[in-house]
């Protein structure tokens, strides 16, 4: 039967699978592989030990719970992973200020507020106080705008393209 | 150590650490109130801001947020029996009937008084045990740090709970495989980079941490959203608090609890891999059992023993876990492998040295811990009917901002938004795995420990001359690997053993 810790136990086997295949190619010197323990020495053991684990899960993980995946989310939580991966790209170039409050507001829209007010109070404000807590209270700064120099460089290469 | 408790009380007690202590205090009881963010959560939240002060005031900082988050969990814990985080989970058990009957206000004062007294003689504990050890661990080989890490890592199955020891121990190999990752730091090769310049300092502590803590926990809210019903229930019980007064039978019923659960949670907590809930459980179970019939049969149903128990023993098996932290440079728990990551991050290396070459750091750590547990009490206690309001903040809001802080606390570190993207895939691993029944604080813990344990076994290899023995013939080193392998034994074997014992028992009880 397919349980939770079967489905884990499979699904870490077949990554401490990859890791010790993968542990074959760390390239060294030769001199280095003379070593009794050089750097491949541990990946090796750990994914021998890892598969060894997994495998038990297999077989010893007895009667525990079935995966229901049912009455979750999933498309709201898919909105707010994307919208993450999109800040991740705009966070240098539209700058700290655009990109967090456009973060803000959209994770506010996709969680359920629609009132535009409370929209811009519950991110603009925040954002703005927390750029100045960090550049002038910590001393860490970020660009709060878009910096006019890599969209250049950027919209230059698509020119050339 | 007169001189050393002078030199942590002269720089604990400066009036910007006694700041960032009060602020510490307030944040983590603010984030450790949030249903779900427990202390390793909200000391990963702090790391960023914490690294940009003085050594001193940043750990200073991050021990506050650490006993806030404790505190703050038990408040969600009483309030609307939503632990925070799992060693505030025994707190509801009598926390939140009392609550439900009208009497928060008196619940939560328990619970504030009984963290107070776990904390402050955790402290003193703390205060005679860690110089001690310090001072025998100065003798310590590679070999026996080693063997250490070794015992550290299969604690963790011996505390793991029924049907958890595999999947513990294979996120602590997972933690460990993680920790491989990069240059490797004697022979100057790379592994695991795929070619990726990103890659090559390895998998930031940071990021991991907020990954699976902080941003798992967010990603799990957004989908799992709270009912009606769960917000009505939240609503009234930040509007009701009622009277934090207690009498004086009150106090006299729960004076020796504290006491008693102040001390076993101290040692439990100094255990390495025990933690905080295994304390707060035990407590629990031998205040039930100590408390007689009548008072026993009230566990459960409101009894302010019930209460006091794990509240003081989980927070002096918080203190307690500083105990191998400080003295050994390994950490215990989940909680203080982050506060190792932290200690790294100053460049400062916690363990026997540390009690000599940066007295202050040692020191000020310790004494900042009393000093926590008061504002703790002085500043949250009447404050408690106002944080609490932080329960009524929709979910709609809190979430974004959970995501925002965790992602931004990597990017100010790093100035990488290949680390943003990088968290995205931690995080959405890590929900998958926290569907599925796997912990993750093993896995942070072998992540911890990882780089280290390699480090130390490649140096005791190299002093021995590329021979093995070192394992079976130095007495030290062996002992400890025994108790490690006893460590990962002894919980599989005991329930047979067990098992046998009582069979035993009950052919004697028929022969007689």
């Amino acid at each position: 039967m397919l349980t939770k810790d079967r489905i884990g136990g499979l699904l870490l086997l077949l990554f401490c699978s990859a890791y010790l295949y993968l542990s074959y190619g760390i390239r060294m010197l030769p001199f280095q592989k003379t070593h009794a323990f050089n750097a491949q020495t541990m990946p090796e053991a750990l994914g021998f030990l890892g598969i060894g684990l997994s495998l038990a899960i297999l077989v010893f993980s007895g009667k525990s719970e079935k995966l229901d995946l049912r009455g979750y989310n999933w498309g709201v939580g898919a909105w707010m992973i994307g919208l993450t991966i999109f800040y991740g790209f705009t966070i240098r170039s539209l700058g700290f200020i655009p990109s967090t409050t456009i973060f803000l507001m959209t994770g506010y829209i996709v969680l359920g507020e629609r009132n535009p007010l409370i929209l811009i109070l519950a991110s603009v404000p925040l954002v703005v106080a927390f750029w100045l807590l960090m550049t002038q209270a910590l001393d860490i700064y970020v660009a709060p705008w878009p910096n006019p120099q890599s969209w250049l460089g950027f919209l230059w290469g698509i020119g050339s393209a | 150590m007169l001189e050393g408790i002078l030199i942590g009380i002269t720089t604990a007690l400066t009036l910007q650490n006694l700041i960032f202590v009060m602020i510490g205090c307030l944040v983590g009881t603010f984030i450790g109130m949030l249903p779900g963010l427990g202390p390793m959560s909200a000391i990963a939240l702090m790391i960023p801001i914490a690294i940009s002060f003085e050594p001193s005031t940043g750990i200073i900082l991050m021990a506050a947020v650490y006993y806030g988050a404790i505190f703050g969990g038990s408040t969600s814990s009483i309030l609307i029996n939503a632990p925070g985080v799992a060693s505030t989970v025994a707190t509801s058990f009598d926390g939140y009937p009392i609550a439900r009957s009208g009497r928060a206000g008196k619940a939560l004062a328990i619970a504030a008084y009984s963290s107070f007294s776990g904390g402050v003689i955790g402290a003193i504990l703390l205060l005679v045990a860690a110089p001690s050890l310090a001072a025998v661990s100065l003798s310590f080989h590679s070999t026996d740090y080693f063997a250490l890490m070794v015992l550290g890592l299969t604690a963790v199955a011996a505390f793991a709970g029924k049907g958890q020891v595999l999947k513990a121990l294979l996120m602590t190999v997972f933690g460990l495989m993680l920790s491989t990752v990069g240059t490797d730091q004697t022979q100057g090769v790379q592994r695991f980079t795929f070619g990726m310049l990103d890659l090559l300092d390895g998998i930031s502590f940071l990021l991991l941490a907020m990954a699976t803590f902080a941003l798992s926990e967010a990603l799990l809210g957004v989908l799992r959203p709270k009912s009606d019903e769960d917000r009505r229930r939240e609503m009234d019980a930040q509007r009701n608090i009622g009277s934090m007064a207690l009498s004086t039978s009150e106090v006299k019923e729960i004076v020796p609890v504290i006491g008693r659960s102040s001390i076993l949670g101290f040692l439990i907590g100094v255990l390495p891999g025990a933690g905080a809930t295994i304390a707060s459980f035990l407590a629990y179970g031998t205040e039930q059992r100590i408390a007689g019939q009548k008072k026993g049969a009230e566990f459960g149903k409101g009894s302010i023993r019930g209460l006091a128990a794990p509240e003081s023993a989980n927070n002096a098996a918080a203190t307690g876990s500083f105990v191998p932290l400080l003295t050994l440079g390994i950490p215990g728990s989940g909680t203080t492998a982050i506060m190792l990551g932290a200690f790294i991050s100053y460049g400062i290396q916690p363990g026997p040295r540390l009690y000599i070459d940066q007295p202050e750091i040692f020191w000020s750590v310790i004494i900042s811990m009393w000093i926590g547990n008061i504002i703790l009490l002085v500043l949250n206690l009447p404050l408690i009917p106002y944080i609490a309001r932080i329960l009524a903040i929709p979910g709609r809001f809190l979430l974004p901002l959970i995501f925002f802080f965790s992602l931004i606390g990597v990017y100010f570190v790093s100035f990488n938004t290949f680390d943003i993207h990088m968290m995205v895939i931690f995080a959405v691993g890590a929900v998958f795995l926290r569907l599925l029944g796997f912990p993750m604080a093993p896995m942070i813990l072998g992540y911890i420990l990882g780089g280290m344990m390699e480090e130390n076994l490649r140096r005791a290899l190299l002093i021995n001359n590329d021979s093995w023995a070192f394992l079976w013939e130095r007495p030290l080193t062996l002992g400890i690997l025994i108790a490690a392998a006893a460590a990962l034994v002894v919980p599989a074997v005991w329930p047979w053993i067990s098992r046998m014992l009582g069979r035993r028992r009950e052919d004697a009880g028929e022969g007689g």
